[in-house]
Parts: structure tokens; C-alpha cells; sequence
């Protein structure tokens, strides 16, 4: 097995081209010597099998960036036959650089030039022989997106590395040292190999800006379209996610309910009521993600987030966060997973932190459906909407507290510089393919964790033998009174308690939950509610709900993308204790004031 | 009175200039306008940062060019083909000679 290693700076098409050659048949692996996971796929070239892996987005191969340092560790540690260099060609000059470093690693790299249409439209013409014969290594232009050039390309790629074999690692090492003579040859050769107009203009670029950057009307638009982008997906999911849990329940009506008389009792409960029900509540959100990650695919490919970036970064910069983590914050209205997995485009590890622990407060639309079903059944139609607006206020405060409070541990020295790329249209079939990966993605990672919780919770409401499922005597009623002495000072009682347990899972379970513990719904289940809690209790319960955690799934995510237990630790310890504090300081008041 | 106070700060580039390494004295690309632009001379800060802010476009003795600034946030700038945005604690990193 070939291997090929495919690197380049940010916004070169990178990642189009490893898709264009690869399909969608990649998977996330780890490597020796590399502590992330990498995208890696396998291809066969002429009669070669070949193992083609995506590096990060760098800008310097020699930098001291974490994405620096990964791509250094497994060009150390992971012997490679060809490397393919992607330069955007209507920034040779820029780009020439780090392709000349990876030249002199003797690695036998392949000079890709990509958007090579975007030079044409701009006038830019690139003598490909002479720059060629001046970095001693072939060099081929195509345009990954569009596909122009893409097999002659490929043909290349096969050619070389039918032959070629991988250098030395001890040798490999050795070379990797600083160069800066590098720049002044490859000024002195873009000079020679590459004319362009004296001005490059951005035309269409610059007249879209003109409108999306707009001092006064900036801000106004981001937040339109963000709104809008909310709305479609809310629009568009809903439906399909009624339809997931209509399949789901047909499935359970026509194949599980007849197995209730073959299988022991305790079984087909554990096996239907526990984990069929669990997963499938689970399940019900996947298409909103899908669309979710759909949309913001359309977003970021197109080049508005950098636009949004630069919008907001004055806001964010005062709470030690920037530009990009304002965007995350918002996605995390949606849904705190994948803003997590959005922060990666940082690059510094504290920022990212950061910006990770403020994530999990964004009142998500999961915890949303909860907090709509209380308030209506606690509060007049009146008041519903402002308790709803005070908990968005709550979700607002306790993100931006906890990145002043965090502000000085989490402290990044980063300089906030950032590519503006072009706008582009979006090609469908990229963004389809990237949602692919992400939903895999998540779907491998959070099935084991909620299976687990689902599993947990049920056993914790049926057990001991003989008890009330959900009732007095299970363990959940034992955790509840042992949680009592927390618990009673912010209003909740030992029967809620246990609700707090399955929103741990997952806050779309929390309402099934009351259901299948009180055999009550609709509008019995509001009634039951309006005797267990009064409005100063409810409010304070839902402010709990709100800050405590967001679910497991979001744990594990937080946990897979800082890699760290100390971390993930960290911020559930934080929002527990906020959690708590926020409430007993709301119930107390309340309660001395007379309410 | 805040908000002037604050934009008082910000406008005039010598008091945001945020460096305990080495005080510049010379013009620096914060200090430039929409539309004007400068050569830039070298970046004043330590061996990563500017590593990196050289390796994304900010090379020694290319030309920048302020293409707008937001007034308390970041500047837009561009230097050859390469578009950049960069807050302005960061562009007061940069000296440049100015030749409108």
C-alpha cells in the first residue's frame, strides 16, 4: 500500500480535491505520532493501491501553530510516497513558499496548482514548465471544483507513484529546519513564471462586501440571515423529524409490540421501552443535524462566516473570545454538537477552550421544547413568552460570565488574523459530501455514549425487582432523596429529581420521561405538573435545566474535541455549580420577597 | 463618555499600541486609513507570532493596503492577492513606511 499525502494552506480547495479523488468512501483514523484524528481513504490508482490522507490547512510548514505541529508530527512519524502540495493559483506568490519547503524535505511532492479558472478570470497567465524546471518537481493546474484538469492531474499523481518510494524518516527529520531563503527564491521565480494584471481585483468580491460589510448594515444583514438560516432549518426539520418518529413508532407497533408475549417481561421492557424508545427519541433529531450541518456547509463554503467574523470580533474580543466564537455561540442555538465540532477553525488550543466552555450555555431547541411545555402549562399565555425571554437572557449572561471568569486561564497571546477568501458559489455535491462526514461522524461517536445512558436510566427507574417502574423504591427514588438536601434549597422536589436524571441524557427525553413515569399526557401531565411545582419552583427548575448540562451527547463531544477528561470535567463541574447557584440565588429572593 | 473615551483609544494608534516586548515609535499599519497603504518594514512581535503573521502574507517589504476598517473592530487589508482581517492591537504590530 501507497501512501499519498495531500496538504496545502487554508482555502485552497484542499479538502474539494481529496473528496473529488477519494468519493465519499473516507473514514476518520488515528496515527502514530499524531494525537487527532485524520481523514484518510483508500483509492486504487493505475494497478496501485493507495492510501490518500488530508492533512490540515497550514500556513507554515515549520510554524508553531497546533495544525503545524500535526502535520510535522506525521510527516515524522509516518513514512509517505508522494505528497501533493495544493497552491491556490491566484496567489502563487503567497503560496510558493511552503511548497518549496516541503521540496526541499526531498519528500517528492507534486505541485497542484487548484482554481486555476479563478486565475484565468482574473488575467492571470502561470508559465507551468518554467516553474516546473525552477522548483525541480512536476507541477499540474486544474480546478478541483469545477474538475477542469482534474484526470491529467490524477494521471500524474499515478505515474509517480507507481515509482517513487518513501524517504527516510531519520533523513526526513534532519531536513526539517527552518529555510528562509526559500522566500527569496520563490519571489524571484513567481516574478519570472507568473504575469498578472499589476492589480488584482476581486470585482464581484468587493461589490457583495460592499453590502455585507457595510459599517451601519453589517451587523442588521448577519443576523438576518442567521435567522434565516434558523428558520429553515426549523421549517424543513420539523416534519422530517415527525416522520423519523412516526416510522419509528410504526416499526414498533408492527414488529417489537408482537414480541411483548415471547419475550420475558423484564426483557422486552428493557429491550422496547428502555433502548428502542431511548435511541429512537435520540434518532428523531438526526435530520434536523443533517440539515443543520447542510446549511452551515452552504455558509462557510461560500465565505460568509469570515465575513461574520469580522462583524462581530469587536463584541467578542472584550470577553478574551473572537469573531469566530460568536458565530459557534449562535450555532449553538441550534444545537451545541456541532458548534463544538465548528470550533476546530481555531487555532489556538486556550481559544478554543474557551470558546468550547461558553458553547454548552446556548439554550439549544432541545431544551427549548422543554421549557415551551412547562411554561405553558405553569404560566398565563401572558407571561409564558417573557419567562421564555428571561431564560434567553439567562442562556446570554451565563455564556458571556463564564468567558470573563475564564478569560485570564484560558488566556490566548493568538494574534486574530484571518483570510477573507472570495465568495463562492457552493457546489452541491461538496456540501453534501462534507454533511456526510460530519453526520458519520457523529453518529459513530455519540450512538455508544447515548446507548449507554439510555440503558443507565432505564435500569436506575426499574430496579430494584419489585418496585414501581419510576415510582418510590427504584434507585432513581434513592438517588432522589439522596439528592434532596442539594436539591430542596433550589425548590426542586425528589420526584422532579429523577427528571434531572434522564435531561442528563438528553433533554429531548425529559418530557417522554414524565410521561412514562406518571402514565399521564397532554394536558393530565400539566395538571400533575401544576401540583408537583408552583411558578417560583418551575422557574427555578428550568433555570437548572438550562445551565446544568446540555446532554451527554454535547459531553462527548466535548471530550473528543479537547481531548481531554480533565477538561470535560471542568466545564461540567462549572455549569453544575453556576446551575446551582443561579437558582438558589433566583428561589431564595423569590421566596424572601414574598413569592 | 465611555464610548469616546473608548474611541479615543482606539483612533489614536500610539496609546492601542499593546506591546511590552518593544515600543514602536515608527508609523504602523493600524495607523493607516481606508483606502491608504504602506510598505511593510517588519513585525514586532515574538518568534511564533511572527512566524505566523509573516506566513499568512505580511512579508517584509511588500505593499499593504487598508481596504476598510470597522470602527472598533478588525481591519480589512490586502497585500497582493492575499485579503487579510486583523484586529487592530495586531496591525500595530506591523511597521510599515508610508507613501500615499
Amino acid at each position: 500500500m501507497k501512501r499519498l499525502a495531500i496538504v496545502g494552506m487554508p482555502n485552497t480547495g484542499k479538502s474539494t480535491f481529496f473528496n473529488r479523488l477519494t468519493g465519499s468512501s473516507s473514514r476518520v483514523g488515528n496515527w502514530p505520532g499524531v494525537t487527532v484524528e485524520l481523514l484518510s481513504a483508500r483509492v486504487v490508482l493505475g494497478s496501485e493501491g493507495v492510501e490518500v490522507v488530508d492533512l490540515p490547512g497550514i500556513y507554515d510548514l515549520h510554524g508553531f501553530s497546533d495544525d503545524e505541529q500535526i502535520v510535522r508530527d506525521f510527516l515524522e512519524n509516518n513514512p509517505v510516497d508522494l505528497i501533493g502540495v495544493i497552491v491556490n493559483a491566484t496567489q502563487l506568490e503567497h503560496q510558493l513558499p511552503m511548497a518549496l519547503q516541503f521540496c526541499k524535505l526531498g519528500l517528492h511532492p507534486i505541485i497542484l496548482i487548484n482554481m486555476i479558472d479563478e486565475a484565468d478570470k482574473l488575467g492571470m497567465r502561470i508559465d507551468v514548465d518554467a516553474l516546473a524546471e525552477g522548483i525541480k518537481c512536476p507541477v499540474r493546474t486544474l480546478s478541483a471544483r469545477h474538475g477542469t484538469g482534474f484526470i491529467e492531474a490524477r494521471d500524474a499523481i499515478t505515474d509517480i507513484i507507481s515509482t517513487s518510494s518513501p524517504v527516510p524518516l531519520r533523513e526526513l527529520r534532519q531536513n526539517l529546519h527552518a529555510d528562509d531563503e526559500l522566500v527569496k527564491y520563490s519571489e524571484s521565480l513567481t516574478s519570472r513564471c507568473v504575469s498578472a494584471p499589476s492589480r488584482v481585483v476581486r470585482e464581484m468580491t468587493e461589490r457583495i462586501d460592499r453590502f455585507l460589510l457595510h459599517p451601519v448594515l453589517g451587523l442588521p444583514l448577519f443576523f438576518l440571515t442567521m435567522f434565516l438560516v434558523f428558520q429553515a432549518v426549523y421549517t424543513l426539520g420539523a416534519p422530517l423529524q415527525d416522520l423519523v418518529a412516526f416510522l419509528l413508532d410504526a416499526f414498533r407497533g408492527w414488529a417489537l409490540e408482537p414480541l411483548a408475549t415471547r419475550l420475558p417481561a423484564g426483557l422486552y421492557g428493557f429491550l422496547v421501552d428502555g433502548l428502542y424508545d431511548g435511541v429512537g427519541t435520540v434518532a428523531s433529531f438526526v435530520p434536523v443535524i443533517i440539515l443543520f450541518f447542510f446549511f452551515m456547509a452552504v455558509v462557510e463554503d461560500s465565505g460568509y462566516l469570515a465575513r461574520a467574523a469580522f462583524l462581530t470580533d469587536s463584541l467578542m474580543a472584550r470577553m478574551g473570545l473572537d469573531g469566530r466564537g460568536f458565530v459557534m455561540l449562535l450555532m449553538g442555538f441550534g444545537c451545541n454538537v456541532p458548534a463544538l465540532m465548528g470550533t476546530r477553525v481555531m487555532r489556538s488550543r486556550s481559544l478554543r477552550l474557551l470558546s468550547m466552555l461558553v458553547i454548552p450555555f446556548s439554550l439549544c431547541s432541545a431544551r427549548l421544547q422543554v421549557f415551551i411545555f412547562i411554561t405553558t402549562a405553569l404560566f398565563s399565555p401572558r407571561e409564558a413568552p417573557l419567562v421564555l425571554f428571561f431564560l434567553y437572557m439567562a442562556s446570554f449572561a451565563s455564556a458571556f460570565l463564564t468567558a470573563v471568569v475564564f478569560g485570564k486561564r484560558y488566556r490566548s497571546d493568538e494574534p486574530f488574523v484571518m483570510e477573507l477568501p472570495p465568495y463562492r458559489p457552493p457546489v452541491l455535491k461538496q456540501v453534501l459530501l462534507r454533511g456526510w462526514h460530519e453526520i458519520h461522524h457523529f453518529l459513530r461517536r455519540a450512538s455508544t455514549f447515548i446507548i449507554t445512558g439510555v440503558v443507565l436510566v432505564w435500569l436506575l427507574t426499574h430496579y430494584p425487582e419489585g418496585s414501581t417502574p419510576g415510582g418510590a423504591g427504584t434507585y432513581a427514588s434513592m438517588v432522589g432523596q439522596w439528592l434532596a438536601p442539594v436539591l430542596n434549597p433550589i425548590g426542586i422536589s425528589p420526584d422532579m429529581s429523577i427528571i434531572l436524571l434522564f435531561g442528563f441524557v438528553a433533554k429531548e427525553i425529559v418530557i417522554g420521561a414524565l410521561v412514562a413515569m406518571t402514565g399521564l399526557d397532554g394536558g393530565a401531565l400539566a395538571g400533575y405538573l401544576a401540583t408537583q411545582m408552583d411558578t417560583v419552583q418551575a422557574i427555578s427548575f428550568m433555570l437548572f435545566v438550562l445551565l446544568y448540562t446540555p446532554c451527554l451527547s454535547t459531553l462527548a463531544t466535548q471530550l473528543s474535541e479537547s481531548r481531554s477528561w480533565k477538561f470535560t470535567a471542568y466545564s461540567l463541574g462549572w455549569s453544575l455549580a453556576l446551575a446551582w447557584a443561579a437558582s438558589f440565588t433566583f428561589y431564595q429572593t423569590a421566596r424572601l420577597l414574598g413569592y | 463618555m465611555l464610548m469616546q473615551a473608548i474611541m479615543r483609544t482606539i483612533l489614536n494608534c500610539k496609546s492601542s499600541v499593546d506591546m511590552k516586548e518593544q515600543p514602536i515609535d515608527q508609523l504602523n499599519l493600524s495607523c493607516l486609513r481606508k483606502g491608504q497603504t504602506g510598505m511593510i518594514l517588519g513585525i514586532h512581535a515574538p518568534d511564533g507570532t511572527r512566524q505566523r503573521m509573516q506566513s499568512m502574507g505580511l512579508r517584509t517589504g511588500h505593499e499593504a493596503e487598508v481596504i476598510r476598517c470597522s470602527r472598533l473592530g478588525p481591519m480589512h487589508i490586502r497585500i497582493g492577492s492575499v485579503h487579510l482581517i486583523m484586529r487592530r492591537r495586531d496591525a500595530a504590530r506591523v511597521s510599515i513606511s508610508s507613501h500615499q
